[in-house]
């Protein structure tokens, strides 16, 4: 995702002028071509990502289209408030990319591990919160989230995430549809989708055909789309490499809450709200925790249910 | 030309002004508000190129209260320099009113920018002139700081970055009035210069008596002080200033005047709030 977002992004420079991007010193050699290209338009602002926010805000007051790129773990938590305050309270055009979101940095260690970051950007007021799963859906969002009117939160892999393919297209604020099927919706959230995918391929040659939905955006929360499967299907199970709070299974379960009774079974997958110690790699991190494709099709198969 | 008297008539009228919205409204904050009295004078009186034809010209002067809890010293001046109507001074931090308690830009469009949590304007102002120099103008921006908002380390970031970044229009004034929310500022700072820590960033900084709007005016002359250098003024002011059982009390951060305590302002500044001065008390 992150090389496709590097060439997205400077083709989207060349088109639009008002394009500046700024960095909290990360991305060694990613962005080679539109420093080349733009020049000034590329700003190495160094390791202060506070200072990015409030300087990507001052930008932004003067009709700029800033982009921030740091790290996922760094460009939230740290800054928050800047981002908060300075950007979204001013109701700002600023897009604030985040690398390696989930685990992408596991052996990295806990440091470097982002999966509290849907849940934080997630209660500011008039941001859009957005995932991609794959380069495909990076190439196809971030032209949509450059040119929307607020603040937008955009969280990237590491680079060789799986590709995949549906025939509708990624759209911001919609869910979009990857397999259509029955009785059961898998919801995903960021390169989740990929193993959504690879379990569904198990669960199809054992006879089960469940729907797959890809929540690229995870606020707004396409609920359009939750309304339909919950009067579809038995059962919801939503897959995301966040924490069990405030990320894509809490807001289906929170939207769920408010629908009458006979609403689907939900069942979330994901990280538990621990420290993950010992730096495993994502690879590692996954079965370990049970949200991996082999996890998908036991909750679905065998109805094993990991308590987080 | 700049009239030296008039303008210190000004700063009275502005304080009374300060010391009657803080006792109307019952919001704190005071002391704060009359230490940058002059600071904001000087700024609106002589530096700044805005007027309230002027103040959407994208090549207009910025000026941030990056200390927005000092905004009834901003709300006084823009109203009498006509960008906002004086009645609006009636109705300080009243709900849905467009002068709040912190200053909010989607209530007083005349704002750069909301304030109200220390460190981030310095940081904006760099991004709005780094943008604006891409864009060719020659706008400049002045922040105004606390002492206290020093100790935020985005303030620091900002610092750098204008320093790395060349930003020569861009001006600092640190409120130095040696008073934060509940302590001594040069104990909190572990007793260090500010004017060293912003040429040690790479700034021209001078350091001038704060509460003399005649001092701060012969600064700004200067500006800027070192081309290819942001310019910094360190305003050695008082908390409290011009009223003498305010100045240098810590409890004046937060305290309300009472109906005494605002007679006791009023008659020793000898001036009249500015919204009130057509007006029989």
């Amino acid at each position: 995702m992150r090389l496709t977002f590097a060439k997205t992004l400077t083709r989207l420079a060349e088109k639009n002028p008002r394009i500046i991007l700024l960095t909290g010193d990360l991305g060694f050699k990613l962005f080679d071509e539109f420093c080349a290209r733009f020049g000034p338009r590329y700003v190495n602002v160094g390791v202060a990502e506070a200072q990015m926010m409030c300087a990507a805000a001052g930008l932004a007051h003067e009709g700029w289209r800033p982009i921030t790129y740091s790290i996922a773990s760094f460009t939230t938590a740290r800054c928050f408030e800047q981002i908060k305050i300075s950007i979204a309270y001013a109701g700002l055009p600023v897009v604030i990319s985040g690398v390696g979101g989930g685990f992408a940095y596991g052996s990295s260690g806990v440091t470097h591990h982002s999966v509290d970051d849907l849940a934080l950007m997630r209660t500011i007021p008039g941001i859009t919160v957005v995932a991609p799963g794959d380069a495909n859906e990076v190439e196809q969002l971030l032209p949509q989230v450059l040119e929307s009117q607020g603040p937008c939160y955009f969280r990237i892999g590491r680079g060789n995430e799986p590709q995949y393919h549906a025939k509708d297209p990624a759209v911001l604020g919609r869910a979009r549809l990857l397999r259509d099927g029955q009785d059961t919706a898998i919801l995903s959230t960021g390169d989740m989708a990929s193993e959504v995918l690879s379990a569904i391929k198990t669960l199809n040659s054992s006879n089960y055909f469940p729907i797959a939905y890809q929540f690229h955006t995870i606020k707004p929360l396409d609920t359009t789309v939750l309304e339909k499967l919950s009067k579809k299907v038995k059962q919801i199970i939503t897959v995301e490499e966040h924490i069990p709070y405030g990320g894509l299974g809490c807001a289906v379960r929170d939207w769920l809450c408010t629908k009458d009774q006979n609403v689907p079974k939900l069942i979330s997958l994901g990280p538990p709200d621990k420290f993950v110690l010992g730096s495993p790699t994502q690879c590692e991190i996954r079965p370990e925790h049970k949200f991996d494709a082999e996890a998908i099709v036991d909750a679905i198969v065998s109805r094993v249910e990991v308590l987080r | 030309m700049v009239d030296i008297p008039v303008l210190e008539q000004k700063a009275r009228e502005v304080r009374a002004t300060c010391v009657q919205l803080s006792h109307d409204a019952g919001v704190g904050h005071l002391g704060s508000a009359l230490s940058c009295v002059e600071g904001i004078i000087a700024l609106y009186y002589y530096w700044l190129r805005i007027s309230p034809q002027t103040c959407k010209d994208p090549n207009r002067d910025r000026f941030i209260l990056s200390k927005g809890h000092a905004c009834t010293a901003h709300y006084a001046v823009l109203a009498d320099r006509g960008f906002i109507p004086l009645d609006w001074l009636f109705r300080y931090a009243w709900t849905k009113e467009p002068l709040s308690d912190h200053p909010c830009k989607h209530a007083l469009d005349v704002l750069e920018c909301s304030a109200g949590s220390l460190g981030h304007g310095l940081g904006i102002a760099t991004g709005m002139l780094y943008g604006l120099r891409l864009d060719g103008s020659a706008a400049r921006a002045a922040v105004l700081m606390s002492d206290g908002e020093c100790n935020e380390g985005s303030v620091w970031e900002a610092a750098m970055f204008a320093a790395a970044k060349k930003l020569d229009n861009l001006l600092a004034l640190v409120d130095y009035n040696g008073i934060q929310a509940v302590g001594r500022s040069d104990e909190i700072m572990g007793y260090t210069s500010l004017e060293e820590k912003f040429r040690a960033f790479g700034w021209e900084a001078h350091t001038v008596p704060g509460n003399d709007v005649q001092s701060i005016i012969r600064v700004l002359g200067e500006f800027p002080f070192k081309k290819g250098r942001p310019s910094a003024i360190i305003l050695r002011t008082k908390k409290g200033a011009g009223i003498s059982f305010m100045e240098d009390e810590v409890l004046w951060h937060y305290r309300v005047p009472s109906d005494d305590d605002l007679n006791n302002a009023l008659a020793e500044l000898d001036a009249k709030p500015i919204h009130l001065k057509d007006k029989k008390q």
